[in-house]
C-alpha cells in the first residue's frame, strides 16, 4: 500500500480536476447563453451537463474521482419572437439556448466550494509530510 | 532490543491518522459523486484493542492480522434526511472538521516523538 498522505494528495488532484472541467463546462454554458442557431430555425446551443464517478485505480488501490460523463440537457428551448434575427424560422420564431443563468452561477458557486475544500486537503497532506520530514531536523 | 511501546504507539497513531486523511481526501474529491456513501476509519482505540493482546505464532501455518485488517475502513451510517437527491451523503462541513481534527492530532503526535526522542537522547548523553 503506498503511503497514505501521498495517496492523499493524489486524490485531492483528482478532484481538483475534475471540479474545474466542471468549471469550464459552466463557463461554456454562460459564454454560449444567447448564441442561437447558424441556420434559419435550427437548433441553438444545447446546455451541457457534466457527472462524476467514482473510480478505484487499480494501481494503487485509491478511491479517486473521474468525470463519468459530458451529456447536453434535455430541457426545452426558450422561444422568442424576432423575425429580424438571421436565425428565425419561417413565422418569425428564433430558438434560445436552454442555459439559466441562476442555475450555471449556483452551480459554479458549488464548484468553486469543491474546489476550495480539495485544495484544502492537499495543503495539510502536503503539511502533515513536511511536519514527519521535520522530525529529523534539530533531534 | 524490543522498540519501546510508546513509540510503537506513536507510530500505529500516526499510521491510522495518515490513512484517516486519506479517506477524508477520498470524501471530498467525490463530494459530487451521485451515489456515494462517505466512508471514515474505526476509531483509533478499537484498533488499539485489537492489536493490544496479539496471539503468538506458534505455529508457521498461522497468521497474523496485517495493517489493513486492523484499519477496516467503514461505511458511515448516515440520516437518509441528510443524503442529496443523487444518493451521495458526504457533508462538506464534516469532512472540513475531521481534517481539522487530523491536523491537530497528527501535530501532536509528531510532537510527541520529538520529545521522546529528545527524552532518549538526554538518557545517551
Amino acid at each position: 500500500m503506498p503511503d497514505p498522505l501521498e495517496s492523499s494528495l493524489k486524490i485531492a488532484g483528482a478532484g481538483l480536476e475534475a471540479q474545474s472541467l466542471r468549471l469550464r463546462i459552466i463557463s461554456e454554458n454562460v459564454a454560449n447563453s444567447q448564441s442561437t442557431a447558424t441556420t434559419p430555425g435550427g437548433d441553438p446551443y444545447t446546455r451541457q451537463t457534466i457527472t462524476f464517478g467514482n473510480e478505484l485505480d487499480r494501481a494503487s488501490g485509491l478511491n479517486l474521482v473521474q468525470v463519468k460523463s459530458i451529456g447536453l440537457d434535455q430541457a426545452p428551448f426558450k422561444v422568442e419572437h424576432d423575425p429580424g434575427n438571421p436565425a428565425a424560422d419561417a413565422s418569425g420564431f428564433v430558438k434560445l439556448p436552454n442555459v439559466d443563468m441562476l442555475t450555471e452561477l449556483a452551480d459554479m458557486r458549488e464548484a468553486n466550494r469543491s474546489y476550495e475544500a480539495n485544495l484544502q486537503v492537499a495543503k495539510q497532506s502536503a503539511d502533515l509530510e513536511s511536519q514527519t520530514v521535520s522530525l529529523l531536523k534539530d533531534a | 532490543m524490543a522498540e519501546p511501546y510508546v513509540f510503537k504507539l506513536a507510530s500505529q497513531r500516526s499510521e491510522w491518522l495518515s490513512t484517516r486523511e486519506t479517506l477524508i481526501a477520498g470524501n471530498v474529491a467525490n463530494a459530487n459523486t451521485p451515489g456515494y456513501r462517505a466512508t471514515d476509519l474505526q476509531p483509533f482505540s478499537s484498533v488499539l484493542d485489537a492489536t493490544q493482546m496479539t496471539m503468538a505464532t506458534t505455529n508457521p501455518m498461522h497468521m497474523t492480522p496485517t495493517e489493513q485488517d486492523l484499519n477496516p475502513a467503514r461505511v458511515v451510517e448516515t440520516d437518509p434526511s441528510d443524503e442529496t437527491i443523487s444518493g451521495n451523503s458526504v457533508r462538506l462541513e464534516n469532512e472540513m472538521i475531521k481534517l481539522g481534527d487530523v491536523n491537530r492530532d497528527y501535530t501532536m503526535d509528531t510532537n510527541l516523538k520529538r520529545v521522546m526522542h529528545q527524552m532518549m537522547l538526554s538518557v545517551l548523553k
